[in-house]
């Protein structure tokens, strides 16, 4: 075999092993509900090698390719509310343009490591309310206030597990616009979906369902991106090939992801995978200190500090959350 | 429920939600069939755009990105004429951009039709965001 060759097949397998990597976090992903996006950063910087700017660019158009790939799925059976959508859009395109703004002057000025620090701690915190999650399939009625009126936020949809039709109204509106803002500027920021702060805003905020949060939340997630993704592209923080790979990757995933969830009947099992998050999270947070010299510590070190924290963290989070399944049962 | 009185439907036909999954998935699908196809050049071709495949797949190289594309239509046509595989990859990343942009212009068809004068406001609202983005912050920077 000549050399060409040989380096042609190296690149092949470069090529494959990035979209296996986006496979792996695309179905992360989509069992945890956190989004392709959030898995591939860490996985890419950490494993791969790539420098965070692509990592981020190439993540936010993985991000596009399975909001879209899986709201074709939830818009036809009727449960994403499209009126909440595109008056919560207005919010998180503005944050975009604001956060990705934001990561153009950080990478400007080669601070990197800040956006390290930021992503890990809200990777981390993102995990605690999704891990709380899913405990009531419908809210408790809240009385509708001048916003539900207003901005016409009553909506039903069928429920094909309770087989019924559920009926609400949606309130504070306001609210959830300024999480929204939040949301949208740290997905122009980190090159992630944010979903999980779309959820909080929906869920806690509004007061909406759960099946409606999702579906609506994932359908804003591809216009959030859409907006950041210009941006970035301009700037020159995609890199074709590397894109390329992960967002085939990313989507292949994520439908593996959705097929493997519905089978999934044993919910201890998610425990493992918020585990690697968790493990993700920490290990980002170090990195970025490591890279600014905040903090001195060899690598084998700051595995192992990962880990211990991951453990603990994982830890607290299933026994409280046992502990309430008791009381509540 | 709230507004119910003087609300125009869509003829029953034109379900908004089934044509918005359809956009929304053939969007994907011809943006993955470019990117392969863009892949696949690269690989055939051992280049694209004047850059050897080595270089193409190097992402530690911070000078060749999205932005020595040219994204007006003439670049465009001619990248694909020329069978450049950076051209076909760009062709099936805008496509996949403008995906779920398109739900947000079928929305406002649907504003207009049941007469929801609040929703289309904030519709056109959104869409603006997603230009100002495309068009005006590029030619700030």
């Amino acid at each position: 075999m000549n050399l060409v060759m040989s380096s042609l097949l190296f690149i092949a397998a470069k090529f494959l092993s990035i979209v296996v990597g986006g496979v792996f976090a695309g179905v992360l992903g989509s069992l945890t509900g956190l989004g392709g996006a959030t898995v591939l950063v860490p996985l890419l910087t950490l494993f791969y090698g790539v420098p965070i700017i692509y990592a981020t660019g190439a993540s936010l158009i993985s991000t596009i390719a399975t909001s879209a790939g899986s709201a074709s799925a939830y818009t036809k059976q009727k449960i994403t509310n499209i009126k909440v959508g595109v008056g919560l859009e207005i919010a998180t395109t503005t944050g975009a343009i604001v956060g990705s703004l934001t990561a153009v002057e950080v990478y400007d000025h080669k601070l990197q490591w800040i956006i390290y620090v930021i992503f890990g701690l809200v990777l981390l915190m993102s995990l605690i309310p999704t891990v709380q999650r899913g405990k009531y399939e419908v809210p408790q009625d809240r009385k509708a206030d001048w916003s539900s009126k207003l901005f016409q936020l009553a909506g039903s949809y069928h429920d094909a597990r309770l087989k019924k039709q559920v009926n609400y109204v949606g309130v504070r509106w306001w609210l959830a616009e300024l999480i929204m803002f939040f949301a949208g500027v740290i997905s122009g920021l980190l090159g992630i979906g944010s979903g999980a702060l779309k959820v909080l805003g929906m869920d806690w905020a509004m007061n909406l369902p759960m099946k409606v949060t999702t579906t609506t939340s994932n359908f804003m997630i591809g216009i959030t991106a859409a907006t950041g993704s210009s941006i970035y592209w301009y700037e020159g923080y995609i890199q074709l090939f590397l894109a390329a790979a992960a967002a085939i990757g990313v989507l292949l995933g994520s439908f593996i992801g959705a097929k493997i969830l519905v089978r999934i009947t044993n919910k201890d099992i998610r425990w493992i995978f918020f585990g690697i998050l968790s493990f993700l999270g920490v290990e980002m947070l170090l990195k970025g200190l490591i890279t600014d010299r905040i903090l001195i510590i060899s690598s084998a070190l700051e595995v192992a500090i990962s880990l211990i924290a991951a453990v603990a963290m994982i830890g607290g989070l299933y026994v409280k959350n046992q502990r309430g399944e008791k009381i509540a049962s | 429920m709230l507004r119910t009185r003087g609300v125009r439907r869509l003829p029953r036909d034109v379900n908004i939600d089934r044509i918005a999954s359809y956009t929304l998935r053939s969007g994907v699908l011809l943006s993955v069939s470019f990117i392969i196809v863009g892949i696949i050049l690269i690989f055939v071709k051992g280049e694209a755009s004047g850059y050897n495949i080595s270089q193409v797949s190097d992402f530690h190289n911070m000078a060749i990105n999205s932005k020595i594309i040219s994204l007006s239509f003439s670049g465009i046509g001619a990248g694909l004429a020329h069978l450049d595989g950076f051209y076909f990859i760009t062709v099936g990343l805008w496509v996949l951009i403008f995906t779920p942009i398109s739900v947000v212009v079928l929305s406002i068809v649907t504003f207009v039709a049941e007469e929801n004068r609040l929703y289309l406001i904030m519709a056109i609202i959104v869409l603006f965001n997603l230009f100002f983005a495309m068009l005006v912050i590029p030619r700030l920077m």
